[in-house]
């Protein structure tokens, strides 16, 4: 009987997030322009849909299950139908804890993003398709986490590729080339996934993960793992083939940038690792000194690149890539609390980076400018907005007792425990720990330069007339914050227990943190605070014009948040990497680039366009060709 | 729950923590007046600066700021204090062994009150605040490295535990962790940086009075200013709390042993006083250098010769 209603909640859960989505997303390519409302309300419809079908999903199934397809949807028509004993091992699906939370999470995040969307097309210039791009990547993502075989999860991931690439909808010069480099990185990373997927049908004879249990003592075992821990890099965006993130997030629009980029790359790129570091592979611990390795450059870089961005959407790019360093440091440790650490931060991260994609979305289309220093003094016409993002800004910081900190605080103990241990990462995980913490203050220091940037400091004169944004943009996004908030506020009582244990197993903290007496503390100070104010300065405020030294105080005088950080940009121990940077010298896909172009100039250079020159290499060609065959 | 609201708001918390910096900031008054050959201010001094502001003065808001954010920011700061002084002081002093934050969660409170600084700061519109916001968020970059690598080779003498009272019984156990090369290391690098925390001479760039006009505070006046002089008063004790509680045996107050820690606690007062008054202020990129290289330098030397338990 609990089997059977397993697999109907199951079944009504494919339904809803991976078939009628993916139809609709079809159908929706084909309405017309002009029927832009229809699509709007199909769209959240459907999210609704999948949102509710997820959840069920998530709360009602308690244990692992692996179950085909065709048991599911083809129940009814199996008497039509036959399928081949081959093909079933292609159509498993695995829902453990974990497939269930990132599905509700995916499920969740497209309808905050539907929604937003509805308000912000109306605002700004409409991505062509986002509807049905929309309503198709979560048709595919969900359809990848549901896979068990390997083969399938690279065939719908891959495709995610596209939807990402569409979404950019490039226009310009500058988008064009951000669209080719996400699609060229990110197909390039596919091609490697595939060959590591051969790799393992090679030498374990199955693509299922729950099957799969390879260590990773032999060199080909090494090259698969290495191949698809590529791809989960190269999709969630870690250093070296993080490049692609900043481009995208400055060019393409918020609801794009928050969707992707923010949310569902990071959640299916660290789902797949979280995957193949455990399920799939067993690491060792020269594996795992370069995940950390990874992980706390990915956290150093891309947030000292953060710190000197005057765009504010590519800043955030920046950050995209950077607390993924967070997630890949907690999955490396190999940790219960590790892993757990490293999830939840994945979940957190998704939370408050798209709410700032969303922020962002809000003030671009509320004033139309895309850098810090055409902005500030918002936070007076833009109250909902500056108070989400000061909440998010002040969480991605870790500021306890939000939710950023609570994740940062298990990885932080997880990289503690490890140094126990007697192995080289072990000894070295006060240099883990030293990376982790100094990267969360620079991205404090970098998100003062947000805030302060756009809703701080005093408003500019061509500013005058900003509103604040229709409520179908900033519901998505207060909600996002108020999930900061409850996050992090009963983090280790409600949260981790009902969320995380499932998936990881008992927690076992060596630290202590008890979030919600704190956030208690400070509601209750903050509400004396308040008192006290409104008692003390009882008809006492006064507002007076500043003095600045005794200069006149016009309204360009100023020290912009923009320029904070020029000492460190132009101090000794960090300009030459700066410079280097700016050159692109860390940039993967720049390199290869260049690479690609001097290898075929060298062949170009026999090619001269001369006919004989061509006859030559044709005729060289065909008696290699035949030598070699005949060999 | 309502205990824990006393120990929040009465002792340790809040009042208690207030009470003794303000006797502490005193105290580091009367000692920079006898460095000056100065009498130095009666004993209430910093009781009437802080109700004078807080019932005499008018607060003014800057014309061009984000002003509930510029009234915000100092209610923040002081419950980041106030946390602090609870999470530190609890398991401290014994009342409560093992209180609700590890040492990871104190590193964090204990920013905060810095970070409202910054925010109160940046939303005044003042030009001249900005500066200071700017110089006190390269200054946090700066030593925030330092003062983590300090924490974390306690938590290696202390044997790979993040618990304060953990530490403390390690310390009861094996003498203070004070008592060697390492450990005096750990203590020179501690002090420069509770220096830092508190942006005393020669790290008080955010703020130079006769140079950018109290920086940072420039626009804070009243009420407000009154928080704002509350929480650098609450600091001025937890800091060296602190640090006599990780390095230094921790704050017994049975019999002998409160002599101890109230030596102890104004020692370190005294070092703080004694190096604000004989240094001049440096340059935000010096503050830099000699965090990220010298302090950080001397820190894992410290943590090297830990490895040969020296």
């Amino acid at each position: 009987m609990e089997d059977n209603l397993t697999s109907i909640t199951l079944g009504h859960a494919l339904l809803f997030t991976v078939i009628i989505p993916a139809i609709a997303g079809l159908v929706l390519f084909a309405l017309p322009k002009k029927s832009n409302r229809i699509k709007d309300i199909l769209t959240i419809a459907i999210t609704v849909l999948s949102c509710f079908a997820a959840f069920k999903l998530y709360a009602s199934v308690q244990q692992a299950v692996l179950v085909g397809y065709c048991s599911i949807i083809l129940q009814p028509f199996k008497a039509w139908f036959q399928i081949p004993a081959e093909c079933a091992q292609y159509l498993t699906l695995n829902v453990d804890a974990m497939a269930r939370l990132i599905i509700l999470l995916v499920a969740g995040f497209s309808l905050l993003i539907s929604i937003y969307a509805t308000g912000y097309h109306h605002a700004e210039k409409k991505p062509k398709h986002f509807h049905s791009l929309l309503l198709l990547t979560l048709a595919a993502s969900s359809a990848a986490i549901f896979a068990d075989n390997l083969m399938v999860l690279i065939v719908f991931w891959g495709f995610l590729g596209f939807t990402l690439y569409a979404m950019l909808s490039p226009d310009d010069e500058q988008s064009s080339a951000a669209a080719k480099k996400t699609l060229i990185l990110i197909g390039a990373s596919d091609g490697l996934m595939i060959l590591g997927i051969a790799i393992i049908g090679k030498i374990a004879g199955t693509f299922s993960m729950a099957l799969l249990d390879l260590s990773t003592t032999n060199a080909l075992t090494v090259i698969a793992f290495l191949c698809l821990a590529i791809g989960a890099f190269t999709k969630a965006g870690a250093f070296p083939f993080h490049t692609w993130i900043p481009d995208y997030t400055q060019t393409a629009t918020a609801p794009a940038s928050a969707y992707l980029p923010a949310a569902l790359d990071k959640l299916l790129g660290i789902y797949f690792l979280t995957r193949i570091c455990h399920d799939v592979f067993q690491i060792s611990g020269g594996i795992r000194l370069t995940i950390l390795c990874l992980g706390a450059l990915t956290i150093i870089i891309a947030v000292m690149m953060a710190l000197i961005q005057h765009n504010y959407k590519r800043l955030l790019g920046y950050h995209a890539v950077s607390q993924v360093g967070y997630m890949i440091t907690g999955i490396g440790l190999g940790s219960v609390l590790g892993i757990a650490g490293g999830l939840f931060h994945m979940i957190n991260n998704a939370v408050y980076k798209s709410g700032l994609f969303l922020a962002a979305g809000c003030v671009k289309s509320a004033t139309g400018k895309d850098d810090l220093e055409e902005l500030g003094g918002l936070s007076k016409a833009m109250p909902v907005t500056f108070i989400c993002s000061l909440i998010f800004a002040l969480s991605i910081s870790g500021v306890p007792p939000l939710n950023g900190f609570a994740s940062k605080w298990m990885i932080y103990q997880g990289i503690i425990d490890l140094g126990k241990g007697t192995g080289p990462e072990n000894h070295l995980w006060m240099v883990w720990l030293a990376m982790a913490v100094i990267g969360s203050a620079l991205t404090l220091a970098s998100f003062v330069k947000f805030i302060s940037g756009i809703f701080l400091g005093r408003q500019k004169p061509a500013l005058g007339t900003i509103q604040e944004v229709n409520p179908l943009m900033w519901a998505p996004m207060l909600l996002l914050a108020l999930i900061c908030i409850g996050f992090g506020t009963f983090a280790t009582n409600w949260v981790i227990p009902s969320m995380l244990e499932p998936i990881t197993g008992n927690i076992h903290y060596s630290g202590l943190w008890n979030s919600s007496l704190i956030t208690l503390l400070i509601g209750i100070s903050l509400l004396l605070g308040i008192l006290f104010y409104v008692i003390a300065t009882s008809g006492k405020l006064r507002v007076a014009e500043s003095f600045i030294g005794g200069e006149t105080n016009r309204d360009e005088t100023g020290f912009e948040p923009v320029s904070f950080y020029e000492t460190i940009r132009n101090s000794l121990l960090f300009k030459p990497f700066y410079a280097w940077a700016e050159k692109k010298y860390f940039d993967v896909y720049e390199l290869s680039k260049k690479l690609v172009l001097d290898v075929s100039d060298l062949f170009s250079k026999a090619h001269t366009g001369i006919l004989s020159n061509l006859a030559f290499w044709v005729l060289a060609g065909l008696i290699f060709m035949f030598l070699f065959l005949l060999l | 729950m309502a205990k824990d609201l006393l120990y929040y708001l009465i002792f340790p918390g809040f009042l208690f923590t207030a009470l003794v910096g303000a006797i502490f900031s005193w105290i580091d008054r009367k000692v920079t007046a006898w460095v000056q050959f100065r009498k130095g201010p009666p004993f209430l001094q910093p009781f009437y600066d802080f109700f004078k502001l807080l019932l005499v003065k008018e607060t003014i808001l800057p014309a061009r700021g984000s002003k509930m954010t510029f009234l915000f920011a100092p209610l923040l700061g002081l419950t980041g204090a106030a946390l602090a002084s609870m999470l530190i002081l609890l398991p401290a002093i014994g009342t409560k062994p093992g209180f609700n934050g590890d040492i990871i969660v104190i590193f964090y409170i204990l920013t905060i009150p810095s970070l409202t600084y910054i925010i109160g700061a940046l939303a005044a519109g003042n030009p001249l605040a900005s500066v200071g916001a700017s110089r006190e968020m390269k200054l946090i970059i700066s030593y925030e490295l330092t003062f983590l690598l300090i924490l974390a080779a306690i938590i290696m003498k202390a044997g790979m535990t993040i618990t304060i009272h953990e530490i403390l019984a390690v310390q009861t156990d094996e003498g203070a962790f004070i008592g060697s090369i390492s450990g005096i290391l750990l203590f020179i690098a501690f002090v420069f940086c509770i220096q830092a925390k508190l942006g005393l001479v020669p790290f008080d760039m955010a703020e130079a009075e006769t140079e950018i006009n109290h920086g940072s505070f420039i626009e804070y006046s009243g009420q407000a200013y009154a928080l704002i002089r509350l929480t650098r008063y609450m600091m001025l004790f937890i800091l060296p709390a602190f640090l006599c509680t990780v390095l230094l045996g921790g704050l017994r107050t049975d019999g002998i042993h409160l002599l101890w820690t109230v030596l102890k606690t104004l020692g370190i007062l005294l070092v703080l006083t004694l190096i604000r008054n004989t240094n001049p202020r440096v340059r935000i990129d010096q503050a830099m250098r000699f965090f990220f290289i010298w302090m950080n330098l001397l820190v894992i030397a410290a943590i090297i010769l830990d490895y040969f338990n020296l």
